[in-house]
C-alpha cells in the first residue's frame, strides 16, 4: 500500500492522454491571442493618450469602436454610413468579390490547364499573365472606366482581372506537376489523352488549383478598395474612400478592420471548404 | 490463335537514354519470346535494364533499334501501388473497368469480385491512404486485373513489402497465374523470387543491359502447389542456389 501511495499521481491512459491535453492547446493559443490583442489596444491607447499626432489623425480605440457602431445601426434618422450600414456596404463588397472570383476561378483554371499542359499555349500565354499579374489594379482601373462606365461592370472586371493570373499560374504549376507515375499508371490501364487530363492530371492538381484560387480570392480582398474608388458606394471600399475624404479617420480605420476580419473569416472558412473537397491533398 | 504463337516477341531490341550526343545504352541487342501461359521471369542485378525491358513490352518506352511484338492485352503492376488518391478502392477500379468498356450499372459487382480475387471483401468504400503497403499493392494488382489483361507484366511488384506480406502475395499470384492461365512477365532481384514464381527465369547483366543466361524451372506449377512446402524443398534450394550461382557470374563477368 504504501508504494502506490508513494508514487505520484499517474499520466491518465495512453489512448486518453492526447483528447485531454489538445483542449488546453487550443484554449492556451487562444488566450495568447487575445493577450497580444490587449497590448496592441493598450500600446494604440497609450499613443492616443500621449498626444504625439493629432487625434483627426489617429483616433482612440474607443472612437473607431464608436465609429463602428455608428456605422452599424440607424441613429438620429441617418442610416450607417452614406446611408447604408458597415454591415450592407460589406456584404455588397463580399459579393463583387465573389463573382469577380468565380468568373476568374471559372476561366483561369482552364486556361491555367490548357497552358499547363500545350506548349504552344504556354509559349504565348505564361508571360501576358505574368505581366497582368505583376500590375497593380489601380493601374488598369482608369482603362476599366474608360471602357465599362461606373457601374458594377468596371468593378467586377477588375477583380477578375486581379484575381485571374495567380489562379491560372496555380493550376499551370499544378497541372505540371501531376505525379508522372501516376499519369503512367493510368495510360496502361487504356486512358486516353481527354481522360488523361479530366480524370487524372486535373484531380490530382485540384489541390493546389484550390489554394490558387483561395491565393486569388484574397488578391480580389486586396483589390476591392481600389474597385470602389470610383462610384463605389455601397461598398465598403466606397465607404473608406468617403470617409477620406471627409478626413474621418476613425470610420476609415473601422472599415478597415472589418475587411481583415471578414478576411480572415473567409480564408478560414475556404480552408474548411479545402478540407472536404481534396482530403487527398498531401496523400498517395 | 495457335499456341505456338509466342505473346511477346522483342527481336535484338537496343534502348538508350539521355541526349541523342551522348546516349545511356540501357539495353543492348536483347531478344526475348514468351508463350502464352508461361511465367517468365527476368532476374538481374540493379541497372541491368530489366525494367526497361518490361516497360517495352508495356509500350512505355521505344526502342532505338529492334522489333518488339506484343500480341495480347497487357497489364501492369508496378513496384509502387500507384493508386489514385482522389478516388476510393472501389473508385480506383471503376476507373479501369470504365477504361475496359465496363457499363456503369455493371461496375460495382466487378468492383466486389476484383476485390474478393485479391483478399480484400468490402474494402470498396475505403480511402487508398487508409490501406497497409500489402493491401495497397493488392489494390494496384486488382486494377491491372480489371482491365482483363492476357498478359500481366509486374515490375519488382512486392519489393517494397515486408518479408511476410511478400510471401502471402507471391503464393497469390503463383496461384493467380496458375488458375486463369495467364501469362507473365515478372521482374525481380531476386533469386528466390525467381525461382519460386518463374516457369522460366532470363538472367540479365548490366553495363549495357542484356539477357546472358536462362533457366527452366521444373518444379510443380499447379495452382494447388503447396509454396510453403515448396519452399521448403531441397530441389526448390538447389534450384536457387545455382540461380544465385549464375546471377553472380553474370554480374562479375
Amino acid at each position: 500500500m504504501t508504494l502506490v501511495k508513494e508514487t505520484p499521481p499517474v499520466a491518465p491512459p495512453a489512448d486518453a492522454a492526447p483528447a485531454r491535453r489538445r483542449r488546453p492547446a487550443v484554449l492556451r493559443w487562444t488566450a495568447l491571442r487575445l493577450v497580444a490583442l490587449a497590448v496592441l489596444l493598450a500600446a494604440w491607447q497609450a499613443i492616443v493618450a500621449a498626444g504625439v499626432w493629432p487625434r483627426v489623425l489617429v483616433p482612440s480605440p474607443a472612437e473607431v469602436w464608436s465609429a463602428f457602431v455608428e456605422a452599424s445601426t440607424v441613429h438620429d434618422g441617418v442610416r450607417g454610413y452614406s446611408g447604408y450600414l458597415l454591415g450592407e456596404h460589406l456584404a455588397v463588397s463580399l459579393r463583387r468579390i465573389g463573382i469577380g472570383t468565380g468568373y476568374a476561378a471559372l476561366t483561369g483554371i482552364p486556361l491555367g490547364l490548357l497552358i499547363g499542359v500545350v506548349k504552344p499555349v504556354a509559349v504565348v500565354l505564361e508571360p501576358a499573365v505574368t505581366f497582368l499579374r505583376t500590375l497593380p489594379p489601380l493601374a488598369y482601373l482608369s482603362l476599366l472606366v474608360i471602357w465599362f462606365g461606373i457601374d458594377e461592370s468596371p468593378k467586377i472586371w477588375l477583380l477578375v482581372v486581379a484575381a485571374l493570373p495567380p489562379i491560372a499560374a496555380a493550376t499551370a504549376a499544378a497541372v505540371r506537376g501531376v505525379p508522372g507515375d501516376l499519369v503512367e499508371a493510368a495510360r496502361t490501364l487504356g486512358s486516353g489523352p481527354v481522360t488523361l487530363l479530366l480524370s487524372v492530371r486535373l484531380p490530382a492538381a485540384l489541390p493546389e488549383i484550390l489554394t490558387g484560387v483561395r491565393i486569388g480570392l484574397g488578391v480580389a480582398y486586396t483589390s476591392v478598395v481600389a474597385a470602389e474608388t470610383v462610384n463605389g458606394v455601397p461598398g465598403i471600399g466606397g465607404m473608406i474612400r468617403d470617409a477620406q475624404r471627409y478626413n474621418q479617420t476613425d470610420v476609415v480605420i473601422a472599415g478597415i478592420i472589418a475587411i481583415g476580419l471578414s478576411g480572415i473569416l473567409l480564408d478560414a472558412l475556404f480552408r474548411g471548404l479545402e478540407r472536404v473537397t481534396v482530403p487527398w491533398r498531401g496523400r498517395r | 490463335m495457335s499456341p505456338a504463337e509466342p505473346d511477346i516477341r522483342l527481336r535484338d531490341v537496343t534502348v538508350r537514354y539521355g541526349p541523342p550526343r551522348n546516349p545511356v545504352t540501357a539495353v543492348a541487342d536483347a531478344s526475348l519470346t514468351v508463350r502464352p501461359g508461361e511465367f517468365v521471369v527476368l532476374v538481374g542485378p540493379s541497372g541491368c535494364g530489366k525494367t526497361t525491358l518490361l516497360r517495352l513490352v508495356a509500350g512505355l518506352e521505344q526502342p532505338a533499334a529492334g522489333t518488339v511484338e506484343v500480341r495480347r492485352a497487357t497489364g501492369v503492376v508496378f513496384q509502387t501501388p500507384r493508386l489514385f488518391p482522389w478516388r476510393t478502392v472501389g473508385g480506383n477500379l471503376s476507373f479501369a473497368l470504365a477504361r475496359n468498356g465496363v457499363a456503369r450499372a455493371e461496375r460495382p459487382a466487378r468492383v466486389a469480385e476484383l476485390l474478393s480475387l485479391v483478399g480484400l471483401p468490402g474494402m470498396a468504400g475505403r480511402r487508398t491512404w487508409e490501406l497497409s503497403g500489402g493491401q495497397q499493392q493488392r489494390v494496384a494488382i486488382a486494377r491491372a486485373l480489371a482491365t482483363e489483361p492476357q498478359i500481366l507484366l509486374m515490375d519488382e511488384p512486392f519489393a517494397a513489402l515486408d518479408a511476410f506480406t511478400r510471401e502471402r502475395l507471391q503464393e497469390e499470384v503463383r496461384t493467380l497465374a496458375a488458375s486463369t492461365g495467364t501469362t507473365v512477365l515478372f521482374v525481380t532481384h531476386s533469386a528466390e523470387e525467381a525461382v519460386l514464381l518463374g516457369s522460366r527465369v532470363l538472367v540479365m547483366a548490366a553495363g549495357p543491359g542484356r539477357i546472358v543466361d536462362e533457366m527452366t524451372v521444373p518444379l510443380p506449377r499447379a495452382a494447388a502447389t503447396d509454396t510453403a512446402a515448396l519452399r521448403g524443398d531441397p530441389r526448390f534450394a538447389a534450384l536457387r542456389a545455382e540461380l544465385a550461382a549464375v546471377t553472380r557470374a553474370a554480374t562479375a563477368a
